[in-house]
């Protein structure tokens, strides 16, 4: 018996005019698997969704949701399908409660008892009966998820579900995705955050400009992901670039009114006893960005001034790029 | 491709609870879900209280004060209670009845955009068809209980407060009480179809601009204009094209010898305005892309 995946797209394009929005990406989604589509702001991911829910017609190429097309087999596409693109939005004048009773009556087929349950699933129970203007932003993420979860999805689409919540709200949401992806429902994350994406996502793919800069496992990204960074500031850090000379273990390049120093754990530290036995003070020394978000930054941005350090472009390079996710 | 599926993940999948088969809304669950919408905002109840205690107020109004002679019916305002609500109803084909359709249907779309929800309506089970005929029904709703409410209200306060003593017709023949009462009841009720097409029209407005406002003010403003055209002379074939001439096709209910020809036109030129404006609406609707609301 062969299942169709949850997602399957084949050469997706959206374009306005111009610009190409989204440019021939390919992304298969299996099911029970936790997906993370990372990028920059702009980068297609929205789009992407968008075309998912049909909100928006591709202009190339395939989009299957369990082997279901919007142009065959219209609303019933969704089935199965619930989540939400960008902020969730709701009535403002009725009630949390009466807005879930309202969507669950379009879905149809909602059990009676469903509301309240997954009020409960997201923490809003004793807030339901409050009018939904008067909701945190963060209560108002929740009360989306609470409506995905009207239907029982087996595939729940989250664009940005973190975005603008502040640490303790993410924290909550992170955790709440966490525990539903464990109960088996397929997940389709879509984030700016590198983080988030790593600590909920088995697989991911990542978007640059509409398209598609790198697919892979969060573990096969960790291995690819260049050494921690350190920050290091010295009485001489002219002096400091040239001890570094010969060491192919470690990579110091000017960085920051600083040094960025990359290398293993041993290798930075060998490093800086050297830079101290060699009369150089040392004035700070800090963790830069973590790995992957050095790798994302790599990986998705562009031109002079935020362009990747040669040495770990060469390291990255045979992974990225592929226009198949 | 996707990646090799790590057996954690498939079994996650295998254990999932299978989500019950989809039984799908459709049409009349979204039409409830509008009618619940429009039950909650303060305009709608505002609008339909208004249209309640108003007449009885211009009733008690016009009982202190003379005669507006220079107005259709009004001169008999005193002497019948089958008089006054055929003033009022003269009075709302100029322009009160447009703007009581439109505060619902100019905003039924339009307010989708400017709370950002089509995405929460449309990623459910209800395709924009059903959507678009759900909407369209709520606005045909509120604009038949508007009617209704508004003819119970002037005809019932003016009775119980002038009295329903006979009416004089247009021709100056005495209309006898029971019949006055059926051609008044007929005389708004002749409305329904214009009051159609201005619902039509303000669904369509509604559509297109994405603004409230001008889906409400809109059609206030087009059945003015349509009014000011339709009394310019020589504009015949034009004057009967108008939505605004059949708001006043009653007329011709209230002479000697009762003629219909208006009403028939008027019916049918209101379901033409219905027909085209509610089938651009809905390929508007159809075609769109939502991307912000």
């Amino acid at each position: 018996m062969t299942h169709s995946p949850a997602v399957r797209a084949e050469g997706l394009t959206k374009r306005y005019g111009p610009l190409t929005a989204v440019d021939a990406i390919s992304v298969e989604v299996a099911e029970g698997e936790v997906y993370g589509i990372l990028g920059p702001n702009g980068a297609g991911k929205t789009t992407f969704l968008r075309m998912l829910f049909g909100l928006i017609r591709p202009d190339a190429g395939v989009l299957e949701v369990f082997g279901r097309t919007w142009a065959r087999d219209g609303t019933a596409t969704l089935d199965g399908v619930s989540g939400f693109i960008e902020s969730p939005r709701f009535y403002p004048y009725l009630s949390g409660r009466r807005n879930l009773q309202l969507l669950a009556g379009l879905d149809g087929g909602v059990p009676a008892g469903r509301v309240e349950e997954v009020l409960d699933v997201v923490d809003l129970t004793g807030r339901e009966a409050e009018k939904v203007a008067g909701y945190s932003f963060g209560m108002r993420q929740r009360l989306g998820v609470a409506a995905s979860l009207l239907r029982e999805p087996r595939l729940l689409v989250l664009d940005e579900p973190a975005n603008g919540l502040d640490p303790a709200g993410i924290r909550d949401m992170r955790a709440l995705v966490g525990r539903l992806a464990a109960s088996g429902l397929t997940v389709l994350l879509s984030s700016h955050d590198m983080d988030e994406v790593e600590q909920i996502c088995d697989n991911v793919t990542i978007m640059k400009q509409g398209s598609v800069a790198y697919h892979g496992t969060i573990a096969d990204l960790r291995r690819q992901a260049p050494p921690q960074a350190h920050l290091l500031t010295t009485s001489d850090d002219r002096a400091a670039v040239a001890l570094a000379a010969g060491r192919p273990q470690l990579s110091v390049t000017a960085s920051q009114g600083g040094l960025a120093v990359r290398g293993t754990q041993p290798a930075v530290d060998f490093y800086v006893s050297t830079l101290v036995r060699a009369g150089l003070a040392i004035r700070s020394l800090t963790l830069g960005e973590a790995p992957l978000e050095a790798l994302f930054f790599l990986l998705t941005e562009t031109g002079p001034e935020s362009g990747p350090d040669p040495a770990t472009a060469v390291a990255a390079a045979p992974t990225a790029g592929g226009g198949r996710a | 491709m996707s990646t090799g599926v790590p057996a954690d993940v498939r079994e996650r999948a295998r254990t999932h609870r299978a989500a019950p088969a989809p039984r799908r809304a459709g049409t009349w669950a979204a039409y409830r879900g509008e009618l619940v919408k429009l039950a909650a905002l303060l305009r709608t109840r505002a609008t339909l209280a208004a249209v309640l205690v108003l007449p009885p107020l211009v009733v008690l109004l016009l009982r202190g004060q003379r005669a507006p002679a220079d107005t259709l019916f009004g001169r008999h305002v005193h002497d019948s209670g089958f008089a006054v609500p055929l003033l009022l109803l003269g009075f709302a084909t100029q322009y009160v009845f447009p703007l009581l359709t439109s505060v619902v249907a100019g905003d039924v779309f339009a307010g989708e955009d400017q709370h950002g929800t089509w995405k929460t309506l449309l990623t459910r089970s209800v395709s924009r068809t059903q959507v678009f005929w759900a909407k369209t029904f709520a606005a045909v709703t509120f604009a038949a209980a508007v009617l209704v409410v508004l003819t119970a209200s002037s005809t019932v306060a003016s009775v119980l407060l002038v009295g329903h003593q006979p009416l004089t017709g247009l021709s100056g023949q005495e209309v006898p009480a029971g019949r006055a009462a059926l051609l008044v009841v007929g005389a708004w009720a002749s409305t329904a179809f214009p009051l159609l097409g201005f619902t039509a029209l303000a669904v369509l407005l509604s559509v297109r601009t994405r603004n409230p406002a001008l889906g409400v003010v809109g059609p206030v403003v087009l059945g003015l204009l349509m009014s000011l055209v339709g009394s310019l002379g020589g504009t015949g074939w034009l004057r009967r094209a108008l939505l605004s001439t059949p708001l006043e096709a009653w007329h011709g209910l209230f002479t000697a010898t009762p003629f219909s020809g208006p009403l028939v036109q008027g019916a049918v030129v209101s379901l033409l305005w219905t027909a085209l404006c509610l089938a651009a609406a809905h390929r508007s609707l159809r075609r769109r892309d939502i991307t912000g609301g």
